[in-house]
């Protein structure tokens, strides 16, 4: 399979689940002649139309990235981070993500734990301290 | 023409504020930097920088002094790893590499890295220049648009995608498609009704621009990036002759060229700074195929694409301020952050929020001055950025990227959207879908949906009121050419 014919079937079934979707909107009353259906249905078949264009064998096949394993680790992190930050807190929970970022970009441990450490007190300081946003306490309470 | 003395006057009233003029060179200082860095554009730094903005409750004209100045303080940037390292930090300073890079080879790196600076800036003022005088009477002719005008302009932005990507066109459409639907999420203003929330809470009042900026280019970029090794050069600048005064005044009139082509260019919608820069250069390449020896040296091919590249950028901004229509990406992350403002650009911003409108031309006077006069001298400082190694930079900007999701939203939730939208464009990317018709989508999709429901209740449903004025009737013409010429061009090859 292409990955032109992949996107064109991804397009395709996004478009009917919209397409679905906005026909099962109950209206009771219509403020307007158009409603709040016809108009996402018309572009999302605009959409279904387009890919299925792209199902016209074009593209090549896959290609095989560098490095198979970053990309799917990098999103754990980053979904731990998105799971962790409020019960840690932002101090811990950002020092151990730029940590895990800095190691999947290629960096000796010590280094990245500083690089973690550096960046999230720096970011910390910035946000809490100087501009005094609100970011998640955590059990530290910081 | 008094009255825009006037009004420009007020806009520099509030411009010249101290917390105004810090934030512009804020932004001139962070443009310049994201120029320089790799991975790292104008669009991501602006779709960064805005949640703070809104958590830190900056006023509205605050926000846009900065985010404007990040914007064409990066067209000065991407000129330096160019010259450099012949590697463009931008896509539009690719054609600067051909030049710059041989001049840099030859010891003249400093001299080149100046008249790029001199043309960046000449290109930026006079099109600021320009842009004064132009909105205005451009405005007031957008006034009288109808609502079903409206329908068939946006319509008209949107076909351009296609026409002028570059990509296959119907990935660019569906993108524009994709990018409507999501605009679609929450509760429909006419009636009240739910659509596509899949019954979720959070997504009630809609998706959140910043989320979907902040997803697709930030985060989707680290994950393209990680994928492949980066290797990090060292950079330098050699000293060699400097820049002389006789040959600025050489660089002239192709500079003057340069920024009416690049303003021209910029003003239509569709095309960007990147086809500016390119056809100023082959047009200063052609001119003067008897006396100059470009691409291997030559100081007008370094001040030529640069000078249209600042001027494209400038030119950008009229359609957005006057007409409420994005010309590209970035401009719609502008766009954005107006709306989420609720300050609707458009024909009646320059008379209900002048402060707005004209505190930010104002700015970019001032903005640009302290661009020449920060990258002349200090372009050294920022070169140095690229020895700072990938695996200190990301983590970073993927921490602030969260902290700034998390600042605007107060919800975990959003993270992980902002997660999502990060796959999202990583993936299209990989499959060449280009990601600016999804913001430019996003942006334009409530718009047109408005108009095209008001032009339908003003005509009780008559689907053909749609082509009741001269100016939509042109505008659907060209809407179609728009469409069917990558359609044609297709069948051709």
């Amino acid at each position: 399979m292409t990955s032109g014919r992949a996107l064109g079937l991804f397009l395709i079934g996004l478009a009917a689940l919209a397409i679905w979707s906005a026909q099962s909107l109950v209206v009771s009353f219509a403020a307007d002649p158009l409603g709040p259906r016809a108009f996402p249905s018309t572009v999302a078949l605009i959409m279904g139309a387009c890919g299925a264009m792209l199902l016209i064998p074009r593209g090549a096949a896959f290609e095989r990235p560098e490095r198979m394993a970053a990309p799917p680790l990098l999103v754990a992190v980053m979904a731990a981070y998105a799971l962790l930050l409020v019960p840690l807190g932002f101090l811990v929970a950002t020092a151990l993500l730029a940590t895990g970022v800095a190691l999947l970009f290629g960096a000796r441990p010590l280094p990245a734990l500083a690089t973690g450490l550096i960046t999230s007190a720096a970011l910390w300081g910035l946000f809490d301290r100087v501009l005094d946003l609100p970011l998640p306490k955590g059990f530290l309470g910081v | 023409m008094i009255e825009t003395f006037s009004a420009l006057g007020g806009g520099f009233a509030v411009a010249l504020q101290p917390n105004n003029l810090f934030l512009a060179l804020l932004g001139c200082i962070i443009g310049t930097a994201i120029g320089v860095l790799p991975g790292i554009g104008p669009l991501n730094a602006i779709a960064l920088l805005l949640p703070f903005c809104l958590a830190l409750r900056l006023p509205p004209e605050s926000a846009l002094i900065l985010l404007t100045a990040v914007y064409y303080g990066s067209g000065y940037g991407g000129r330096i790893t160019a010259i450099l390292l012949n590697m463009p930090g931008e896509p539009s300073a690719v054609l600067t590499t051909l030049d710059g890079h041989p001049l840099a080879k030859q010891g003249r790196g400093g001299a080149a890295l100046a008249i790029s600076g001199i043309g960046s800036f000449v290109g930026a003022t006079i099109s600021v220049v320009l842009m004064t005088f132009l909105s205005v009477p451009l405005a007031r002719v957008a006034v009288a648009f109808s609502p079903a005008d409206y329908v068939a302009l946006i319509a008209f932005a949107l076909s351009l995608l296609g026409a002028v990507g570059g990509g296959s066109a119907p990935k660019a459409w569906a993108a524009g498609c994709l990018g409507i639907l999501l605009a679609m999420i929450g509760i429909d203003s006419g009636t009240g009704v739910e659509r596509f929330t899949g019954g979720s809470m959070e997504l009630l009042g809609g998706l959140d621009f910043a989320v979907l900026a902040i997803g697709l280019f930030a985060i989707g970029e680290i994950l393209l990036l990680i994928e492949t090794r980066i290797r990090a050069e060292a950079a330098k600048i050699s000293g060699g002759q400097r820049l002389t005064f006789r040959e600025v005044v050489f660089c002239i009139p192709a500079m003057l060229r340069a920024t009416g082509i690049g303003f021209v260019i910029g003003v239509l919608p569709g095309a960007g700074a990147s086809v500016a820069s390119a056809l100023s250069y082959t047009a200063e390449k052609r001119l003067n195929e008897k006396n100059g020896k470009f691409g291997q040296g030559d100081l007008r091919g370094v001040a030529a694409p640069e000078t249209a590249d600042n001027a494209a950028q400038i030119g950008n901004l009229v359609p957005m301020l006057s007409l409420g229509i994005p010309g590209s990406g970035t401009t719609a992350v502008l766009l954005g952050a107006l709306l989420m403002y609720n300050i609707t650009p458009g024909p009646l911003l320059f008379q209900q929020r002048p402060e707005v409108a004209w505190g930010l031309i104002a700015s970019m006077y001032i903005g640009n001055c302290m661009l020449l006069l920060l990258n002349l001298p200090l372009v050294g400082v920022f070169a140095r950025l690229l020895t700072v190694p990938a695996w200190v930079l990301y983590p970073g900007v993927l921490a602030l990227s969260f902290a700034g999701v998390y600042a605007a939203s107060n919800s975990a939730f959003d993270l992980l959207l902002a997660i999502g939208f990060g796959i999202m464009g990583w993936k299209f990317r990989k499959l060449d879908v280009p990601l600016v018709p999804i913001i430019l989508g996003f942006v334009l999709g409530r718009m047109l949906e408005d108009n095209l429901r008001r032009a339908m209740s003003l005509s009780d449903g008559d689907v053909l009121a749609l082509l009741g004025s001269p100016v939509s009737i042109v505008l659907w013409v060209m809407t179609v050419v728009a469409v069917a010429w990558p359609l044609l061009r297709r069948r051709a090859a």
